[in-house]
């Protein structure tokens, strides 16, 4: 197999960069150039403004001198990507239309979710993440507008947290030119402090986290100031911690000086090791490794993913239902009935396989739906499907973007409410979208029929297709009356979706 | 620990005036012309250098301290003075120079050129009957139709006298009233107007000037000649102040200086016997004062006795024309980069033959597998073999990027005509950085072969100059080292306006990083010894005067280590004082051919150090230009250019040490063999060609012009 040429342009929120890469036969990935170049979108956007049509005509610029290069390099392929700042912004459609129309490049603006998965992918790619996970370990990856935590306690996400502190938006909050250093630092502190704090004791307890895995701009370069662990590939947090107190004292060009950088007037620097101090000292692992990843290394590896280049060493599945799991037990609705109904729902999904044409990503999207369907009552029993819905909609469970958590949130609303017409939904689903929904949350709500007690009384069942029915044999040793009452209520939704009539066959055992 | 403190190294009396130091320098290059063990053309050509430097350090240097003394700036330079007395102490250093220049030129080379069979007449009267007759035809045919004469009086004011161009200034008379006239010597023409001789391979030639004199009275008919004289003129350079002393000043300088005067003349050269009315009118018009006037001994600007050094039939009166040698890893490769991928190469110029850099490029630009070269050009030959090759890489499809430097003093003309011609070939051309020179020497060659992307990079201390590599001494290093590699595109993302990498694998670029890397290096030598082990720094540079770094040498001295340098031009660095510099030797090596190479050693107890690169120690090249420094990395290479800074250190024939007393003396060879250290690498290059190979034939080299830009203080 030959090389692939691969470039991935990211616009970020201080920056635009074109990173392109190879992928060759043995599957290895490498960086061939890096190049980057300011275009600070944030500074419009973190002030609430749309970005002006001067940064627009510079990105276009940047943008068109970026196609130039993929064509010097030859490139095969090139994806480019724009996290949270431009979908932040009230203009960002027009934008993205006049980039294209100008430089044939389309950009795909993703939500802070997917962005940070993105570049969590190629972390856990990295074989020392496995390692690290399996004990515990909380990967925080830092961007220009924010940064997101996520916990992982044997292997199992505990949760991931999206917190609105970022490198840029630091600095642009800072920027007045009348603070004293000292004060613009202190500040800082307290400010990240006061976020952090309380992500630790809602989280932490009384727990302790063995890694921290880091990414963000600089940390690369502040690690490998340091000597290295045994390990051979983490530092010593207090060492790490208390290197970044020194750095902090300096002056900014000082600063550049130890690190080898080669610019010392960047605004975002400071900033970024206070950041990174305050999340080490924090989060309070015993080390640090930082993998030197960006999100222009995520882009890639997600692409290589794809078109099977590489293949993936993490089971990403797995960290949405363990973190959907986390969630649910966070708002006390975890119960035996949880996993009844995860596995009665995936039956009947794979019994209908052929009927609803759906495959593994929605399948994942009705275990989580399921795992998740009961949180609301923690806030109201009333309201609950509304609260259940809200909190989905409002927790981060990485590997699930932002449209999926729509997605998952709406089946577990329409679990419980009737299905809204499409037109009454279609601003926050797609058609595509609200067909999963509908299709899911029918399963789901025959699945959930089946244990309406939420006692389980039943065992060994089995869902076959037969004709215009589907056929759930399940053998039980109570009765079954109360299930067998909501089950035709329920029922009518699947018969809608599916044209299918789902028909529950009891057989009595006796014990 | 009580010594650093009681000596304050940045005190002004350590430090040696860097104008006054570069004015010895000119010295030692006239010192050259008065060596009897060199051919008579080759000291002729010495003369000619000595004469177009002192007029380039005249333009620049000169003509900024007078914007000095006009911004009534008052801070004192590196060695306490201020530029009014370093106007005064270059005013009389420089007399003394030029002094030595004309006895040289007159007592010993004219007559021994003549003995060789060589006239030159400074006077007319001095001609045969057939020599007149042929002059006075060349006039009327040549001369006279380009000559220009203009009388000054009430209707028509004084003309505009050009930078450098030589004039006839005459006091003409009608009707009792006397009038001034001049008429500038052509540039077009050659100075030296050939005449007939008798003997074979005999030559005669008459001044332009004097011919022009001689018929001064055509010029002027209706009017009676009182007086002629040749005069010239320097004008302050058209360009900005020379940013080297003025980062914060030259703001400052700006602020006051709202009305520049443009040109102002900073010196007047006449003939020693110019006619005293004659002396005045040009004193008052030009606006010269009575210091900034030279009287001359003989011809004015020597710089025409450049093109006696290419006369036909004169081979015994120079230096047997060497052939720079083929570089023995390259002998048999035809494709370079698979030779690059056997590994790192070292180029020694001109000793070894520049060519292979010339065909880095070329087959780089009708390689179907390279997709990319990207180069700086600072300075380049006019036919460019490199130019040629870059339009023919872009038109063969392959992006090209290539950074102009416009600001390359007194190139920018020839600059902005190849780089349009570059543009129109479809490069991309930058033009430099605002604010910074980019002096950086490097190439990158991006190819795409069969397991990927492999880039290819030649880095060296010298211009990508085919012409000046064959008489400038530099260093050159092919690799495809993925680190310097990833640099290289680093570097020219940077020139292209991306922002810079986070951090950098092996070069140290300036301005950002230079200074201090340097710093670092001292300092970690001044550590090593004040532990008690040993230290060693050996540098090779052009100039050396920057006050920080100067000031770390003498701390590195006074902690014990062991400083060797070999500084060509500048040095500003005071040897042998008490507690500060005893430990610093300093020589300077002139000798045929340009020492340009830098190069830096550092001893670092034990893990010996070396670095290449394009930067003196000088504040511009630390602080306001893109240089690159280079390590070289491979153990062998690095032994290679260790042996080049150990023979130029035993040099005893071309190197002249400074003394604590500051001045240049050349060592006692008594006793001693001889080493010259440009000559053995001569012999070294011949001796490393497998003997076969030694048939390899290059085209001679023998500038047929004046090359202006050889032996300048301000060559790159």
């Amino acid at each position: 197999m030959g090389v692939t040429t691969f470039a991935a342009i990211y616009v970020g929120s201080y920056e635009v960069s074109l990173k392109v890469f190879e992928i060759s036969g043995n599957k290895n990935i490498r960086t061939v150039d890096f190049i980057r170049t300011r275009v600070e979108l944030g500074k419009d956007v973190f002030h609430g403004q749309p970005i002006g049509y001067e940064l627009v005509d510079e990105i276009c610029d940047v943008l068109l001198e970026f196609r130039r290069i993929m064509d010097g390099y030859r490139v095969d392929d090139y994806e480019a990507y724009s996290g949270p700042v431009l979908r932040n912004t009230s203009n960002c459609l027009f934008i993205l239309d006049q980039i294209e129309r100008r430089t044939g490049i389309r950009i795909k603006t993703v939500g802070n979710s997917e962005h940070r998965f993105l570049s969590y992918k190629c972390v856990a790619s990295k074989p020392e993440f496995g390692r690290m996970i399996s004990e515990s370990a909380a990967v925080v990856n830092v961007g220009g507008g924010e940064l997101q935590i996520t916990l992982f306690v044997h292997g199992e996400v505990l949760t991931t947290q999206h917190l609105v502190l970022g490198t840029m938006r630091l600095a642009q909050l800072f920027a007045d030119g009348n603070l004293r250093s000292d004060n613009i630092k202190q500040q800082m502190k307290e400010l990240i402090d006061k976020e952090m704090e309380v992500f630790k004791a809602q989280y932490y307890q009384n727990r302790t986290i063995k890694y921290l895995i880091l990414t963000g701009d600089y940390s690369l370069e502040v690690m490998r100031r340091m000597d290295k662990n045994l390990d051979d590939t983490t530092v010593d947090a207090g060492k790490f911690s208390s290197y970044l107190k020194r750095l902090e004292k300096k002056e900014r060009a000082q600063i550049a000086e130890a690190l080898n950088l080669s610019n010392d007037s960047d605004m975002l620097l400071l900033p970024s090791l206070i950041l990174y101090r305050r999340i080490v000292e924090t989060l309070a692992a015993d080390a640090i490794w930082v993998p030197g990843i960006d999100i222009s290394d995520g882009i890639v590896y997600d692409y290589a993913l794809r078109h099977r280049y590489v293949k993936p060493v993490h089971d990403f599945d797995k960290d949405v239902i363990s973190a959907a799991h986390s969630l649910s037990q966070r708002y006390m609705s975890y119960s035996p009935h949880i996993d009844a109904l995860v596995e009665m729902s995936s039956l009947i999904y794979d019994a209908m396989k052929k009927v609803h044409g759906m495959g593994k990503r929605e399948r994942l999207l009705l275990q989580t739906a399921a795992i998740l369907h009961d949180c609301g009552k923690y806030v109201s029993f009333a309201n609950a499907p509304q609260c259940a819905y809200d909190i989905i909609l409002s927790s981060e469970i990485m590997g699930l973007s932002h449209r999926d958590r729509v997605i998952v949130a709406s089946i577990v609303k329409y679990n419980t409410y009737p299905l809204d017409p499409y037109d009454e939904v279609s601003d926050v689903l797609d058609q595509e979208g609200y067909l999963i929904v509908a299709k899911c949350a029918s399963i789901l709500r025959v699945a959930n029929a089946m244990d309406r007690s939420h006692k389980q009384k039943f065992k060994n069942v089995r869902a076959v297709l037969k004709g215009k029915q589907l056929i759930l044999s399940i053998e039980t040793a109570d009765g079954m009356l109360l299930e067998k009452t909501m089950f035709d209520a329920k029922a009518g939704m699947f018969e809608d979706v599916f044209s299918i009539k789902p028909v529950v066959k009891e057989k009595k055992i006796y014990l | 620990m009580e010594k650093e403190k009681t000596i304050d190294y940045a005190n002004a009396k350590y430090y040696e005036n860097r104008e006054l130091s570069w004015l010895k320098f000119d010295h030692r290059v006239l010192s050259e012309a008065r060596d009897k063990s060199i051919p008579l053309l080759e000291r002729t050509k010495f003369v000619s250098i000595t004469s177009s430097n002192l007029d380039e350090f005249f333009m620049v240097r000169v003509a900024s301290l007078k914007d000095m003394v006009h911004a009534k700036y008052k801070k004192p330079d590196i060695a306490g003075l201020t530029a009014t007395q370093q106007l005064e102490k270059i005013n009389q250093a420089t007399r003394e120079l030029v002094e030595i220049q004309y006895s040289t030129y007159n007592r010993s080379l004219l007559p021994m050129l003549k003995a060789q069979g060589i006239s030159v007449y400074d006077r007319m009267e001095l001609l045969s009957e057939v020599q007149l007759q042929s002059a006075e035809r060349y006039f009327d045919e040549v001369v006279y139709p380009v000559l220009t004469p203009m009388a000054v009086d009430a209707s028509r004011p004084f003309p505009l006298i050009r930078n450098k161009t030589l004039n006839i200034a005459a006091l003409i008379q009608k009707e009792e009233e006397n009038v001034f006239a001049t008429v500038q010597v052509p540039s077009v023409l050659p100075r030296l107007v050939p005449l007939p001789t008798e003997g074979e391979n005999e030559y005669a030639f008459v001044l332009l000037e004097q011919l022009i004199m001689h018929n001064i009275g055509r010029l002027f008919s209706n009017y009676q000649v009182l007086c002629t004289s040749p005069y010239r003129i320097m004008r302050n350079a058209d360009l900005p102040i020379d940013e080297d002393e003025a980062s914060d000043l030259l703001k400052e300088i700006e602020k006051q200086l709202k009305k520049r005067q443009w040109g102002e003349v900073i010196r007047l050269e006449v003939d020693d016997d110019v006619d005293k009315e004659l002396l005045s009118i040009l004193k008052k018009e030009l606006d010269t004062a009575n210091e900034d006037v030279f009287k001359i001994n003989g011809p004015l600007d020597l710089t025409f006795l450049m093109k006696l050094y290419g006369l036909e039939g004169k081979d015994e009166l120079r230096y047997a024309p060497y052939q720079p040698q083929p570089v023995p890893e390259l002998i048999g490769e035809s494709n370079i980069f698979e030779a690059i991928k056997k590994g790192d190469i070292l180029l020694h110029h001109p000793y070894q033959t520049f060519q292979p850099v010339v065909d880095f490029i070329r087959q780089a630009a009708n390689d179907p597998d390279v997709l990319a070269i990207k180069q700086t050009l600072y300075r380049v030959s006019g036919n460019s073999p490199i130019i040629a090759s870059l339009a023919q890489a872009a038109e063969n499809g392959k992006q090209v990027t290539v950074l102009v430097e416009l600001k390359a003093r007194f190139d920018e003309e020839n600059n902005i005509v190849w780089a349009k011609k570059l543009e129109k070939a479809g490069c991309h051309v930058i033009y430099g950085l605002v604010g910074l020179k980019t002096h950086s020497k490097i190439a990158l060659v991006v190819r795409k072969e069969e397991d990927g992307i492999r880039r290819y990079v030649h880095l060296g201390t010298g211009n990508y100059n085919d012409s000046t590599a064959k008489l400038y001494t530099d260093c050159g290093i092919f690799t495809c080292s993925e680190a310097i590699g990833e640099d290289a595109t680093a570097v020219f993302n940077m020139l292209s306006g991306y922002s810079e990498p986070l951090s950098w694998n092996h070069l140290v670029v300036a301005p950002i990083w230079l200074r201090n890397k340097f710093l670092k290096l001292i300092r970690r030598e001044t550590r090593h010894a004040l532990d008690g082990n040993e230290a060693r720094i050996e540098a090779k540079m052009n100039s050396l005067c920057d006050q920080e770094i100067i000031a770390a040498l003498y701390e590195a001295s006074a902690a014990g280590v062991q400083i060797d340098l070999i500084v060509r031009g500048i040095c500003c660095l005071k040897v042998g004082i008490p507690d500060v510099s005893e430990n610093i030797r300093v020589r300077s090596i002139v000798g045929n051919f340009l020492e340009h190479s830098r190069i830096f050693y550092f001893y670092n107890n034990g893990n010996e150090e070396v670095y290449m690169g394009s930067a003196d120690w000088m504040p511009r090249n630390l602080d306001r230009r893109v240089e690159i420094i280079f390590p070289v990395l491979d153990p062998k290479l690095q032994k290679k250019v260790r042996h080049i800074l150990q023979v130029e250190l035993e040099d005893n024939t071309k190197a002249h040490l400074l003394t604590a007393e500051g001045s240049y003396i050349k060592q006692d060879k008594r006793g001693k063999v001889l080493v010259n250290s440009q000559l053995q690498f001569c012999e070294e290059a011949v001796g490393a060609v497998p003997k076969a190979e030694n048939q390899y034939k290059d085209r001679v080299f023998i500038p047929a012009e004046p090359i202006n830009s050889e032996e300048q203080e301000e060559d790159e």
